[in-house]
């Protein structure tokens, strides 16, 4: 997973208890460039790994390092280097967004000029350079969500953690942002934590993944290595009179299977491949429209791992 | 059991401000996604359907009767809003218990759908802590309770999957599905397309007040003809199918670079396309790995109709 | 060439601040002077400190203004500790204090936990304390403004325009008071501010309690000395404990026959009890649910 390049973040054995209640059990985590995906039912722990990461609360036992830094004593520092995109919407009254976001930027320790003219680089960037100068009291959910973005990337963080980036978000803005998303994880030079309960956005976005669940971590590593694909089952969508269709697939040990949703499954036998199957629909008449290997799909591995209770 | 939703030439302004204008549809037994961008006017449509907003033109109907006011239609109808609006210091079951009694149910009938409903939401166990203490999560879940304990003909969500887990979005998803099983007009709104596919194929889209398509995504994918359908096949040497593929009228353009080894090709005629594909890749002599059509999907749907 | 216009990188350095919680500051005073009213009510609290600025004026030339004295004036001419004292203590200066706080303090920490903005704060390489350092920082201002400032000129203009330093030899120890006065009337009205300001997330809560628990305690005085009509009732009002401090600080007869030492008490309680009470909060909120 992450091999010999420099690694963003390494966690080891992190524990935490808000009081009695355990809310991280041992969790280990190391974390490479590109974006990775963060799992867990409610109450699994990831908020409080999140605010370990950036260095708010100091573990009670375990060690870390983000970024090279320690998180137990140089929790400030790192901060200069992480952005943090919240999952709750925050504005400041009376600012707009250029201001907002250079304060954030000054904040950070960029130097106040600097913090400006970036600012002003970031909200092209997030697509709010036409309202960059509007009071943010009049900002619709989309533009904020934006906003919250911009004001992370203002200090160029080399490490970003993004919670819940797309929630709450119209059709057309989840596509945005999912672009933006995408377009800065293509930039080898940073690294990307997403948090996030809408399962195709981290299908979409993320190589690997991290499960959390009841503060341990339930499974880790990448989407495809994780997500068993299954060499020799496919789903297939086709069209046409199947009835002849299927029994030649049946007669020569395909076993298809249609399910409700209009799939049709068919399994490759020793000795058969795809082109077995096309040859046929081209007999039988019968349009493919579809042809995938059969995958586990995220939501399958996280019920499996998590447990459907 | 089942009951049709019915809207004739339905308008809403509030002041000037256009909320929904001329729409005419109806709404069938099963389940309905309605999708629209943010102040396209979805919630106004629901509030039209639940007769708690009334029309400025036009009428809803309800199994041929008008809607607004009838408070024995709205024994009918279990809603489930997108904002929560509880008695805070209330327990989960005596909140279910008061909105049941408000539908006029005897304290016995009350008591055991209370419970029936409570169930189904697996809150059975939280059902004695006050609402305050509830997860973001569980407030949804009862929510929908309340949507359904009186057992409604027709159930409307608004955003009912906003903020729940995966496995909580699985749990919602499932209720939902057996609901249509059992012969119910179930309109759901959401935001996320995705989970929107996972429920259903029937779609109602809104935009700027006005009703954009109806019907099956896939029928309405197919009507969309100012977009060529889009297919991406991944094969062993796809320059070769690419060159066959050229020779073809209802061939409208051909692709590379998407992803290793794939073609990615416009048609005008998905029928003559895929009719002849089997018979193509045989005399190539091409073994496929893949063959999809990316824009046979709710978003690309939703973009071409929205117009991006 | 060609500008790629995708995400790019920054390619400055970070620079180390000395004082890390400038930024918060001046962005406080920014939204501050931003309201209308707010500039309005400001001058007028800095009227008091022209009127007396022109007392010490007049106490030069009084034989010019003989005319206007009618007898009976005398205290307020007179630069004395009296004076100070006074004008530390009169009910002006201190609603206007007090409707200071208000226009730029109320918000403060209420709009960050109303809007959620502690979180983007504390993702900062800042420390707690340059946040409260910050807000407090823009009340800080107007408060010296309102009483450090004055106080100094005070005496500088009487030293200016008398040509002598009489009055530092009579009272040696006047600016000392100046200074513990005005640090005492600052910290004690910024924790009262930052206090009130982070227990609620409305604004216009924590607008009415600044005002009303300053009102309130001085009408509860007022009630129970009607009532029991004892000196040590007089520990209850902020504005009384505020002026048995005054008075002690530039050796005047108290106005209430209770010690200062109380009021102090009372009052350095209050603050203790808000730097608590602030650390609690903000630390809740950076702590998940």
């Amino acid at each position: 997973m992450t091999g010999v390049e420099e690694q963003s973040l390494v966690l080891e054995d992190i524990h935490f208890a808000y009081g009695p209640v355990a809310a991280l059990r041992g969790v280990s985590l190391t974390m490479g460039s590109g974006a990775i995906g963060l799992l867990g039912p409610n109450g699994a722990g990831k908020s409080t790994l999140l605010r370990i990461m950036l260095g708010f609360l100091p573990p009670h036992q375990g060690r870390g390092r983000v970024l090279g830094y320690d998180i137990l004593t140089e929790q400030t520092t790192l901060r200069r280097y992480v952005g943090y995109m919240p999952e709750d919407d925050c504005l400041i009254p009376g600012m707009d967004a250029v201001t907002f976001t250079a304060f954030f930027g000054e904040l950070a320790g960029m130097p106040r000029a600097e913090a400006m003219k970036r600012a002003h680089d970031v909200l092209f960037y997030v697509g709010l350079g036409e309202s960059r100068y509007r009071l943010l009291e009049t900002y619709s959910s989309g533009m904020q969500q934006r906003l919250k973005l911009a004001q992370a990337l203002v200090h160029d963080p080399r490490l970003l953690f993004l919670d819940e980036p797309t929630s709450n978000l119209d059709p057309q803005g989840r596509a945005e942002v999912l672009d933006l998303i995408v377009d800065i994880t293509s930039k080898k030079d940073i690294s990307v934590l997403i948090s996030s309960h809408i399962l195709s956005d981290i299908e979409y976005l993320c190589s690997q993944v991290v499960i959390l669940n009841k503060g341990l971590v339930a499974a880790q590593g990448l989407l495809a290595d994780l997500r068993r694909t299954r060499y020799n089952l496919f789903e297939l969508k086709v069209k046409g009179e199947t009835e002849g269709f299927l029994r030649k697939l049946q007669s020569r040990g395909c076993r298809p299977e249609t399910t409700e949703d209009g799939l049709l499954k068919v399994y490759l036998p020793e000795g058969l491949d795809t082109m077995d199957i096309i040859r046929a629909a081209g007999e039988e008449k019968v349009q493919v429209r579809q042809l995938i290997k059969s995958q586990t799909s995220l939501e399958d591995l996280f019920a499996q791992t998590v447990g459907v209770d | 059991m089942s009951a049709v939703i019915e809207t004739r030439k339905l308008s809403k302004w509030y002041g000037n401000v256009l909320g929904l204008s001329d729409v005419s549809l109806r709404v069938e037994p099963g389940i309905t996604g309605l999708l629209g961008p943010n102040g396209a006017g979805k919630s106004t449509f629901l509030k039209l359907v639940t007769g708690q907003l009334k029309p400025s033109i036009g009428r809803v109907l309800i199994d041929g009767q008008a809607v607004r006011n009838n408070t024995a239609l709205f024994g009918r109808v279990g809603f489930c809003p997108e904002y929560d609006a509880f008695y805070e210091r209330v327990t989960g079951r005596q909140f279910l218990t008061a909105m049941l009694r408000l539908c006029g149910f005897d304290p016995a009938e009350t008591t055991a759908r209370a419970e029936a409903a409570l169930d189904l939401v697996e809150l059975r166990a939280d059902q004695d802590r006050p609402v305050r203490s509830y997860s973001r999560g569980m407030r949804q879940r009862l929510k929908f309770a309340q949507a359904v304990a009186h057992d409604p003909d027709i159930i409307i969500l608004d955003e009912p999957l906003n903020g729940l887990d995966p496995l909580g979005k699985r749990k919602v998803i499932r209720l939902i599905r057996d609901y249509r099983t059992e012969g119910r007009t179930i309109i759901v709104s959401s935001h996320v397309l995705p989970e929107i596919e996972a429920l259903t194929k029937e779609i109602i889209l809104i935009h700027q007040g006005k009703i954009l398509a109806t019907g099956d995504i896939h029928k309405v994918r197919d009507l969309i003809d100012t977009h060529p359908h889009i297919v991406s096949i991944t094969c062993d040497r796809p320059r070769d199918l690419a060159l066959r593929f050229l020779k073809e009228d209802d061939v409208l353009s051909v692709n590379f670079g998407a992803a290793p080894r794939t073609v990615v090709v416009e048609t005008g005629n998905r029928d003559r396309f895929f009719g002849r594909l089997p018979g193509l890749l045989v005399e190539l002599g091409i073994s496929v790995e893949e063959i999809t059509s990316p824009d046979d999907n709710l978003q690309a749907v939703f973009d071409y109709l929205v117009g991006k | 060439m060609i500008r790629d216009r995708g995400y790019f990188h920054w390619d400055g350095a970070f620079v180390e601040r000395r004082l890390p919680w400038w930024p918060i500051t001046r962005q406080g005073l920014r939204l501050a002077f931003k309201m209308k009213l707010f500039k309005f009510f400001f001058a007028g609290s800095l009227l008091p400190g022209v009127v007396f600025l022109a007392g010490v004026y007049i106490s030069e030339r009084l034989e010019d203004f003989k005319s206007m004295v009618r007898g009976g004036r005398v205290l307020f001419l007179t630069i004395n500790p009296a004076f100070f004292k006074t004008y530390y203590t009169i009910d002006f200066l201190m609603m206007a204090l007090v409707v200071l706080m208000l226009f730029s303090g109320a918000g403060l920490i209420a709009d960050d936990l109303k809007h959620n903005a502690l979180q983007l704060y504390f993702a900062r390489p800042i420390r707690k304390r340059d946040y409260f350092l910050g807000k407090a920082g823009v009340l800080w201002f107007f408060l010296l403004i309102l009483t450090l400032v004055p106080g100094l000129l005070f005496i500088l203009f009487k030293l200016v325009f008398s040509g002598s330093f009489a009055l530092l030899r009579s009272y040696p120890w006047l600016p000392l008071s100046v200074l513990a006065e005005s640090l005492v009337l600052t910290v004690f009205f910024s924790l009262y501010t930052l206090l009130l300001s982070s227990l609620s997330a409305n604004r216009r809560y924590v607008s009415i309690m600044i005002f009303g628990v300053y009102i309130f305690t001085d009408v509860l005085f007022g009630i129970f000395y009607g009532l029991v009509r004892s000196p040590y009732v007089a520990l209850v009002s902020i504005k009384a404990n505020l002026q048995q401090v005054a008075s002690f600080l530039f050796g005047q007869a108290p106005a209430y026959a209770v010690s200062w030492v109380y009021s102090i008490l009372i009052l350095a309680a209050i603050c203790v009890a808000s730097v608590l009470v602030l650390n609690r909060r903000i630390k809740g909120v950076t702590v998940v649910r």
